[in-house]
């Protein structure tokens, strides 16, 4: 189906629609349209007995004014409605006075569920603005069997998300830009639209790494695959699981996976459309012992098709389902307090999420709001330490062909050698600071305007040797490596992980298993006390989901790392 | 907000799963509609409008079950959504346990949607520029923009501390808790201002602190919602609510760290949304953790503040659930008619309460709610346990979730936060959560927290960065006192908690 069929509008409908959002004196106007299909089977009691899927569809339409951002959205694509909510944005962020920006966006039931309509109104959640100031979480496969109790999983073992997804980036395309639109870009150069109708090729607009990759093609598209193939292996899943560890009780196991079709239009006649595809395995296994019972939660989430169904990711999750229980049934509480920390490599990249990510995210700098503020181009960390924000990483999570700003993706360093060298920058903040935008504008659906989010985000390898190496160079610490959830205070820096397990350090070994605790750190600090780093940087592939304001699918990595000093939850 | 037309088209929808090919099924159409108007730094930052409308379907196909949502809901491209979802659901396994509810405990008196009193007409009074006022008036910055005075504490803390704390007075401008209704000096941004005598702590440090406001972000919003259930079965059933909401984070900043605090209040009348209290409950509580530091590692009377201690209550409700006791995947297993807590812990549901925010008539079945006791004395009376579950189970159906829970207070009624500060002496006030989590299977938790250090009954000084860590079970039976002081805007009504011999690490 062709991209403009597919939303059911024409070339000159979104010209004539850019036009009506700038009537007002706007000078950016884009156009975001989303048609996405979410899918699930949900595999419980050895049954693949419960599946569904769910449709969101719509455009949002946002117009800038300097800093000031107006919002509306359709959920139809009717050329009225959607001229209706471009003069809607268009006159509020062109309104004198009091009023700054006005956005459209949708209520906060349909997006983290999947299930629309499941979520009582606000009132007992509190605005919106306090609801999330920047968290992660990974999965938890019981969440989507139960979308109507999603609303309550305050405790980070939480929902899946309603997986946005998307594949196939293919083309920009400038069809007409707009008299006085400009925005800057490129280190501060504006770019301005040709302001003429002819259909050309972009060529030059973005610098940054754009050979027009498709960083997530969909080889075999879900939409296409035989279903029944994913009950078989949901319960390849089980059995072998079952296969491996006498002790399991319970299996349950999800497939998700979702397709969002995505093309976007703006003020200087750019025309980008992206095909996601986003597929999520989530397993969770209760296991009994004597009278004790555990669980373990394993999961993959990778930007790709059908074919991600195999072997390997079978292979996995099954073995990492039964990973390390005999650790877990000995686990104990440690006893709290601040000591050394050696984070192993994968999952730990959630210090990075937490401690820094967010922190260098634009629009808290541009608020004043974040403990990183004005500390552009100082050292942070020790020399050698480089660390980033990717979005161009194959089939990850975190991988964007463009960002919901129709910037394409790019690989952003925010510390170069130890010094602070970049925020995250979506199109407002990087006209605010005047450098180009990072490709980190980013939007849980055509319901919300994009903010800086993170994409993939992780450090380079460092010159310290091996995991081993860190642990030996420890007398007395903790080494932790598999993780729930995190969350960061943005001006205090403060920030927490939560550890679902590892072992104490003594003497320069791993001795007693530990599990279900939380760690607490201060980013600067916490940056600043990185003492070594290991060669051994893995990306987690886990069904990562960052919660500031908006969910977004995200990634992180990190080798392993020694830090000095981090407060350990204990007894 | 929902039409007869919607209605209509409900039915419909209905009819064309059964034409498809679905023996039962179950519709539910939700609308709502938002408006928003955020500030930042005392002005107008964002102004948004939310109209939503989407329907989902619970389909039950020759013995087997799918869920299914869309929000393209004109004739044609829902004909085929129907088509293709109950095609889907043959895909499945069979699953003999999947059924609507018995009708016999559906909910029959939820007619009109506003039986409850939940809807306020004045929503659709209110104009752009009136919803613009009320966040202009309720931001601290804005309200000094535009003249409002603020009230400004001038009395020195530990003074104020002594008469408020014998005389219990909840109506007192002064409490032992910066966080309550302290308001400090107020500065321009950017401009030096004395922290404000009034925040400082019994054991003032040495030295007068200093802090600037750096940001001030505040958010009012106002929400219809509207909802309606119908089944094959003959089920129909509607609920309406409005919503009014303030909510407001400010950072200041003092000797170079920065502090944040905030402070929200809902309601589902206007008149019941105190957005102008909130601005000075946020600045205080930003200002009274400057000098924030961890306290020294070990056991603690922890006293959690009511306006985050459901915090220490839904993980015993998610425990309860039949989802995760079918499952094992509860630290409450086989826990029905046991004591397992202690004699002071009642925990009733009250969905029913006309004019209180978040009652409902009907779970998302559509099964009627009803007054019951969930722990009561320290006995576990309910699990949640919804059609599904309960044939699955072979257990009696109940409710799918608790509506709207309630902490009673213990061992008496009346206490607030100050008084229970008082009668636990020492140990940390907990006002604020960052991060953690907890195991659902044991029951072990590990939360970061912030809060206040407090001796003979009285604050001494702001803690951050430390963590809170122990298991439910054990701490539940370490309970000193439930208070009175819930909060009504919320959903559960947990008041202020306290506990003997917490670990906390710093």
């Amino acid at each position: 189906m062709k991209i403009f069929d597919r939303f059911g509008v024409t070339e000159e409908q979104l010209r004539a629609l850019v036009a009506e959002g700038l009537r007002d004196g706007g000078d950016w106007c884009d156009l975001y349209f989303e048609d996405t299909a979410y899918h699930d089977l949900l595999l419980r009691d050895g049954v693949v007995g419960s599946g569904g899927y769910h449709v969101d569809f719509g455009c949002g339409i946002r117009v800038l004014k300097g800093e000031k951002t107006g919002y509306a959205y359709a959920e139809t694509t009717d050329f009225a409605s959607l001229k209706s909510a471009a003069r809607a944005a268009g006159s509020i962020a062109s309104a004198a006075g009091a009023v700054a920006s006005a956005s459209l966006h949708g209520s906060q039931g349909l997006q983290t569920s999947g299930v629309a309509g499941t979520l009582p109104p606000t009132a007992s959640a509190g605005p919106s603005l306090l609801r999330s100031r920047g968290w992660l979480r990974s999965s938890d496969p019981t969440a989507a069997s139960t979308p109507q109790t999603m609303a309550d999983t305050a405790d980070g073992l939480s929902c899946i998300q309603a997986s946005k997804t998307v594949a196939a980036p293919k083309t920009i395309l400038k069809i007409g830009g707009f008299p006085g639109a400009e925005i800057l870009v490129n280190g501060g150069d504006p770019l301005r639209s040709s302001g003429g109708d002819e259909r050309s090729e972009v060529l030059s607009a973005w610098s940054t790494g754009w050979p027009g990759a498709d960083y997530y093609p969909e080889l075999e598209p879900w939409e296409k695959a035989e279903k029944a193939d994913f009950v078989g292996f949901l319960q390849r899943i089980e059995s072998g699981i079952r296969a491996r560890d006498s002790r399991v009780l319970k299996v349950v196991a999800i497939l998700s996976y979702s397709v969002s079709d995505v093309m976007m239009f703006n003020s200087l006649g750019e025309l980008t459309q992206d095909h996601r595809p986003l597929g999520s395995l989530s397993v969770q296994v209760i296991f009994r012992q004597g009278d004790r019972t555990e669980n373990n939660i394993v999961s993959r989430s990778l930007r790709m098709g059908a074919e991600m169904i195999g072997e390997e990711v079978l292979e996995d999750l099954v073995s990492r389902a039964v990973e390390g229980m005999d650790a877990r049934f000995e686990a104990r509480r440690p006893k709290g307090g601040q000591m050394s920390v050696v984070m192993g490599a994968g999952a730990s990249g959630i210090l990075l999420h937490e401690a820094m990510g967010h922190a260098f995210e634009a629009d808290f700098n541009r608020k004043g709001q974040s403990v990183f503020t004005d500390r552009m181009g100082q050292r942070i960390c020790r020399p050698g330490i480089n660390i980033l924000d990717d979005g161009t990483l194959p089939r990850s999570r975190g991988a964007c062909n463009f960002d919901d700003e129709g910037v394409p993706g790019q690989k952003t360093y925010m510390v170069t050698d130890g010094v602070l060298t970049s925020y995250l920058h979506d199109r407002i903040s990087a006209g605010y600071y005047g450098v180009a935008p990072t490709g980190n504008g980013r939007r849980e659906s055509f319901r919300y305007n994009p903010i800086p989010r993170m994409r993939a985000t992780y450090m380079e390898s460092g010159p310290d040797g091996t995991r081993e190496d860190l642990i030996g160079s420890v007398k007395k610490g903790i080494y932790v490596d598999q993780f729930a959830n995190g969350q960061v205070k943005i001006g205090e820096g403060d920030f927490t992980f939560f550890v679902k397990s590892g072992f104490l350090i003594e003497g320069g070994r791993l001795t007693m298993p530990v599990k279900d605790i939380n760690i607490i750190g201060n980013g600067p600090q916490a940056l600043a006390d990185i003492v070594a780093v290991a060669g051994d940087l893995k990306i987690d592939e886990g069904t990562w989901t960052c919660g500031k304001e908006q969910s977004v699918a995200v990634s992180c990595g990190i080798p392993s790392v020694l830090i000095r000093s981090l407060t350990v939850g204990g007894e | 907000m929902i039409t007869d037309k919607e209605l209509s088209f409900v039915r419909e929808a209905l009819e064309s799963a059964r034409d498809a090919g679905a023996q039962q099924a179950r519709a539910t159409l939700s609308v709502s509609e938002e408006d928003l108007v955020a500030t930042l730094d005392g002005e107008v930052d964002r102004v948004t409008h939310c109209a939503d409308r989407s329907l989902a379907l619970a389909l039950f196909v020759d013995g087997r079950f799918g869920s299914y949502s869309t929000n393209k809901l004109d004739p044609a491209s829902l004909q085929g959504f129907i088509r293709q979802a109950v095609a889907a659901t043959r895909m499945v396994a069979e699953d003999p346990c999947r059924a609507l509810p018995d009708p016999a405990r559906c909910c029959h008196d939820a007619i009109s949607g506003d039986e409850l009193g939940l809807v306020d007409s004045a929503r659709g009074q209110l104009t752009p520029a009136a919803r613009q006022q009320i966040a202009l008036e309720a931001s601290v910055m804005g309200s000094t923009q535009h003249g409002t005075s603020l009230p400004v504490a001038t009395q020195p803390r530990g003074e104020s501390q002594e008469s408020d704390n014998f005389a219990g007075s909840q109506n007192s401008p002064i409490s032992s808790d910066p966080t309550t209704d302290v308001v400090p000096p107020l500065p321009s941004r950017g401009r030096q201002a004395p922290a404000g005598a009034a925040l400082q702590p019994a054991t003032a440090p040495s030295g007068e602190a200093e802090y600037q406001i750096v940001s001030e972000e505040g958010e009012y919003s106002d929400s219809v919602y509207d909802t309606v259930v119908m089944d094959t079965n003959g089920l129909c059933c509607r609920h309406s609510e409005s919503s009014f909401d303030y909510g407001v984070e400010i950072t200041v900043e003092s000797d170079g760290q920065k502090y944040s605090g905030y402070w929200w209040d809902a309601s589902s009348r206007l008149a019941g949304l105190d957005a102008a209290g909130c601005g000075r409950r946020a600045l205080a509580r930003a200002v009274s953790q400057i000098g924030s530091a961890p306290a020294p590692t070990g056991k603690y009377t922890a006293v959690i503040d009511a306006e985050i201690a459901s915090k220490m209550v839904s993980p015993l409700l998610r425990a309860l659930s039949g989802y995760s006791i079918q499952q094992n995947n509860s630290f409450l297993m086989d826990s029905l008619g046991k004591q397992l807590f202690p004699e002071g812990l009642t925990i009733m549901d009250l969905p029913r309460i006309p004019g209180q925010t978040c009652s409902k008539f009907f779970d998302s079945e559509g099964v009627a709610t009803r007054k019951a006791p969930i722990i009561e004395h320290g006995l576990v009376r309910e699990y949640f346990i919804n059609t599904y579950m309960a044939n699955k189970m072979q257990l009696a159906p109940t409710i799918e979730d608790a509506t709207r829970p309630k902490v009673l207070p213990w061992p008496e009624a009346g206490l607030d936060r100050d008084a229970i500060l008082r009668r636990c002496g020492s140990g940390i006030l907990v006002t604020g959560f960052n991060g953690g989590n907890s195991n659902p299977v044991t029951g072990d938790f590990s939360y970061g927290i912030e809060g206040y250090l407090f001796e003979d009954g009285r604050v001494v000084r702001p803690v951050s960065e430390m963590l809170m860590t122990g298991n439910f079970l054990s701490l539940w039976a370490r309970l000193l006192a439930a208070g009175d002081d819930a909060r009504p805007c919320q959903t559960k009504l947990v008041p202020t908690l306290a506990f003997a011999e917490v670990d906390f690490s710093g």
